[in-house]
């Protein structure tokens, strides 16, 4: 990637001196998007879908005037946008996403949550938001009215670090209220069983939707560094382990790569789109190219 | 092994520190917080094993530094064996060149026997070659090189000086602890019982040994011409009188010629009998001078085995005698009178007194006198006040001698000084005869003086004589480049009887001698005696010595700059001062080295065991223990530990930071 490109792209420092979601969210997601005008269709749901012969009672302000003069037939131009796509946000507010600095996984989470949710209502799509633990923390059904943009925001802004994550419960919840088939972003740390994991949302796959994770980890999380004997601490359990910099440089990191192509391939067998965000990297680059691995593949 | 100050290992007790800093807090840790262990094993690895390792080797290091420090201040010493075998060997062959060394063929001897100790020494030993006689010189460096010591020892010759052995013993102990040198000394001499000095100064160090290589015959007869005595200033042909002593040292009666030559010529010769080991003195009567300096030598014959002192050197100058002006009170001519009849009763002094009254003295030109007398004078006039302080500044003397007038007027005439006078009868209480112009007159025995005058003299000035009361007798003070002497009494027998005592005599002749400016040497000088070139107020001036030799003896910076040369050579030098002044100096050797009676053999023994009890000829060393401290060993270790430590901790300090 050009130097100049990446340069374009925003620090997560930078947005977490930003104060307000909205503004964050903005400033994400324009900025992404001025960077392809050239592409403007690129957006979860704002692709070209087919053409549609007229028909009587049809909004004549989306027929093709174009192909009506070359054909003197009436077809209106049909987007996918317009299959009334539902996008469904969950965020993991365990207390391992509380790591990293000095822009935590948590509050990384948070721009891109409400990245996403504004790129939705841009599309006039309807979005909603499910903050999760071990428990349901927060939940907000998909709409596309008047407001929801803000009362999104605003549950993401208001979502505070929990205790332990369990995906089983807040996934049984949506199962519950998702009766249209829609866009499910999972966004975690996703330190569990990778078979766990994927075992637990596949289920939403099988009823139409389309699901994307988004496994947020900190670089030291991925590449920790110790100096010496560490006595380590884990955030949710408490539980307290010493390990040595030789463990952490060598068998944690084959461990940790390990478990991410675990991951990737367990969602890539389930069709399940995967795509791994670290901290340091600026959070619109990230969303650009996974959209953009995304139209390729569609 | 021992400490010298063993208190400072109470230090030790500052181990504790790192003991507790490495075992009571080394494995404490602040938790550190991380999202998941799920990938992680609680297990020790072999790294903190080994970092323990690590810290244990830090305290080691650290322990040892704090140990070593206090070891370091407690300055732990160990015995150490020193001796010939501590110190490097320097052999120090010295040759004896005093006069003495003239008889005979002794120096021919003495360098045979040096020649002998330089060949004999070893390729790799160190060697230096000295001269002796009132000191000791070094004639080549320490040298490996057997030519340069054959050349220093063949080039030695006999001077004139005196030997001193008191001076050798003294030279050996400052070169030994210079030099950090074991010092195996040759001294070959005639061991002249004369150079003997008190046994303590011939006290050697402790690292140096003495063999003794005697030249010449134990015991050697010798006549000398032992002193000349006459005046340097011949005055008056009809007058003169030389006195020579003849003196024997281990010799039989013998009858000698004794002859007197005056520049070369004889003019005298006389035969006399000199008794046995004793001594005879010949006399000459008014034998005539020439004007100018002249060159005398008095000589016996047969020579003998010393002929080097056969012949005894003088100087002395013909000249017409100076005159002195006496300026008295107008109507009492008796004021000059007994110091003019005290001075012309000693025709040596070659001054001749003049009276006059000072009303008549404005018509007198000062310049043409050798010092003039001012005696008891009041209240002067100014003109002829100003004239005598012009006289004393240009370099010319005064005599002021205060008497009823100067008391009235209250004031010390050209010297200017306010005084008071008081009637007390007492005695002379402290004569300095060691200032040139008191120099013989004795103590002023039972003369009483009348008058006791009370005054601050000037800064610089010189308080020569005190009354009993310790008020001012003679006082020496300077005008300008001239001299005055002030007397606080009279030259009459008015305010006291001094003319009337025999002291009177030699003051009035030594005072006069002084002010004249008389104040050079003898008839001749012993060698080893110096010459003043120049006051400190003649720097510029050329001055000039020609040597016995006829060689100029100065360099042109000396020349300008020498306050003084030394005569160290028998024979007649011709010295011109700065001042312009010419003569001719007499130099002889010192009579003492004509004994040539040499030190008995058993004196000479406990000469040499003074020194190190290692003997030449046994090679036997004496083995001396003396502490050797070890104080910066230990502390170049301690170093080292510090800096081997801080390596270390450098290194876990960056770990630490990286964590």
């Amino acid at each position: 990637m050009p130097a100049a490109l990446t340069n374009r792209f925003l620090d997560p420092r930078v947005l977490a001196g930003i104060s307000g979601l909205d503004l964050i969210a903005k400033t994400v997601v324009d900025g992404f998007l001025a960077g392809l005008h050239k592409s403007p269709d690129f957006g979860f749901s704002q692709e070209f879908a087919e053409y549609r012969a007229y028909t009587p009672g049809d909004d004549l302000r989306h027929v093709d005037w174009n192909v009506f003069a070359r054909t003197e037939r009436a077809y209106l131009k049909r987007y996918r946008g317009e299959t009334n796509t539902g996008i469904m946000v969950l965020l993991d507010a365990s207390a391992s996403m509380g790591f990293g600095g000095p822009v935590s996984k948590f509050e990384y989470a948070k721009f891109l949550a409400s990245a996403i949710v504004y790129l939705a209502h841009v599309q006039r799509d309807s979005a909603g938001l499910i903050v999760f633990d071990d428990d349901v923390r927060n939940f907000i059904r998909p709409s596309a009215r008047q407001g929801q943009l803000m009362r999104l925001l605003h549950g993401v802004d208001t979502a505070q670090l929990g205790k332990r994550t369990n995906f089983a419960r807040p996934f049984f919840e949506l199962q519950q209220f998702l009766k249209r088939r829609g866009i499910t972003v999972l966004i975690s740390d996703f330190f569990e069983d990778p078979q766990k994991i994927v075992g637990t949302v596949v289920p939403l796959r099988f009823r139409g939707n389309e699901l994307v994770l988004f496994h947020v980890l900190d670089p030291g999380e991925i590449e920790p560094t110790l100096g010496q004997a560490a006595l380590l601490v884990d955030m949710e359990t408490d539980d307290a382990i010493e390990t040595s910099p030789e463990y952490a440089r060598v068998e944690y990191r084959q461990k940790m790569q390990a478990h991410l192509k675990t991951i990737q391939a367990k969602a890539r067998e389930a069709g399940i789109d995967y795509f791994l965000l670290r901290t340091d990297r600026p959070l619109d680059e990230g969303l650009r190219e996974y959209l953009t691995i995304r139209q390729g593949r569609m | 092994m021992g400490f010298l100050s063993p208190w400072f290992l109470a230090g030790l007790a500052a181990v504790a520190l790192p003991l507790w800093l490495h075992l009571l807090r080394q494995y404490k840790r602040t938790p550190q917080a991380f999202s998941s262990l799920m990938f992680f094993e609680h297990h020790v690895q072999s790294s903190v094993r080994h970092r323990r390792l690590r810290y244990l080797t830090l305290l080691a290091l650290r322990l040892a530094l704090l140990v070593l420090l206090a070891i370091a201040f407690a300055n732990p010493f160990i015995n150490r064996t020193t001796g010939a075998t501590g110190r490097r060997k320097l052999t120090v062959i010295v040759i004896d060149r005093s006069f003495s060394m003239h008889a005979a063929n002794r120096m021919t001897e003495a360098r045979a026997e040096a020649g002998r100790l330089a060949d004999g020494l070893r390729g790799q030993d160190l060697a230096q070659v000295m001269a002796l006689d009132s000191h000791l010189e070094a004639l080549t460096q320490y040298e490996r090189n057997r030519g340069a010591l054959r050349t220093a020892i063949d080039n030695v010759e006999p001077g004139g000086l005196s030997s001193s052995y008191g001076e050798f013993a003294r030279a050996l102990r400052a070169m030994e602890q210079t030099s950090g040198m074991q010092l195996d000394v040759h001294l070959i001499s005639d061991m002249q019982r004369s150079s003997l000095p008190n046994f303590r100064d011939l006290q050697l160090g402790p690292h140096t040994t003495l063999a003794l290589h005697p030249v010449g015959k134990g015991k050697e007869s010798n006549w000398a011409v032992e002193n000349v005595v006459t005046a340097p200033q011949v005055y008056d042909p009809k007058q003169t009188r030389l006195t020579a002593t003849i003196n024997g040292w281990q010799t039989d009666a013998a009858s000698k010629k004794v002859s007197l030559a005056i520049n070369k010529h004889v003019i005298g010769t006389k035969e006399i009998s000199i008794p046995l080991n004793g001594r005879a003195q010949v006399e000459f009567l008014g034998f005539d001078v020439p004007y100018g300096a002249s060159r005398g030598e008095v000589t016996i014959d047969p020579k003998d085995n010393l002929p080097e002192d056969d012949v005894f050197r003088f100087s002395v100058r013909r000249e017409d005698p100076r005159r002195v002006l006496f300026l008295y009170t107008a109507g009492r001519t008796n004021e000059p009178y007994y110091y003019k009849a005290a001075m012309e009763s000693s025709p040596s002094t070659g001054l001749t007194v003049e009276a006059a009254p000072l009303e008549r003295a404005g018509s007198q030109d000062f310049s043409r006198y050798a010092f003039v007398v001012l005696n008891n004078a009041g209240e002067m006039d100014k003109a002829v006040a100003q004239a005598l302080c012009a006289y004393v500044q240009k370099g010319g003397a005064a005599l002021i001698v205060l008497g009823g007038n100067s008391a009235r007027a209250g004031k010390i005439p050209l010297a200017g000084e306010r005084f008071t006078s008081e009637r007390v009868t007492q005695g002379a209480g402290y004569v300095d005869e060691q200032t040139p112009a008191l120099t013989g007159v004795g103590r002023f025995q039972n003369v009483q003086f009348l008058d006791s005058v009370q005054f601050q003299p000037k800064a610089g000035a010189r308080v020569s004589a005190k009354l009993a009361d310790g008020s001012p007798l003679v006082v020496e003070e300077r005008m300008g480049e001239g001299r005055m002497l002030i007397f606080t009494s009279t030259l009459d027998n008015s305010s006291n009887d001094f003319p009337l005592h025999a002291s009177f005599l030699p003051f009035v002749v030594q005072t006069g001698h002084y002010l004249a400016g008389g104040e050079e040497t003898g008839s001749s000088v012993v060698a080893g005696a110096a010459v003043t070139l120049r006051r400190t107020h003649e720097q510029g001036a050329t001055a000039d010595v020609i040597g016995p030799d006829g060689k100029h003896e100065l360099g042109l910076g000396e020349a300008t700059k020498a306050l003084s040369f030394g005569l160290l050579k028998e024979g007649f030098y011709e010295v011109q001062r700065a001042s312009g002044r010419r003569s001719v100096e007499a130099v002889h050797a010192d009579r003492r080295e004509s004994d040539l009676n040499s030190i008995p053999a058993e004196t000479l023994d406990l000469w040499r065991n003074t020194g190190s009890s290692t003997t030449a000829a046994t090679g036997s060393v004496e083995q001396q223990t003396m502490p050797w401290s070890l104080w910066r060993y230990v502390l170049a270790v301690a170093l080292a530990a510090a800096i081997v430590e801080s390596i270390f901790a450098t290194r876990y300090l960056k770990e630490g930071q990286t964590a």
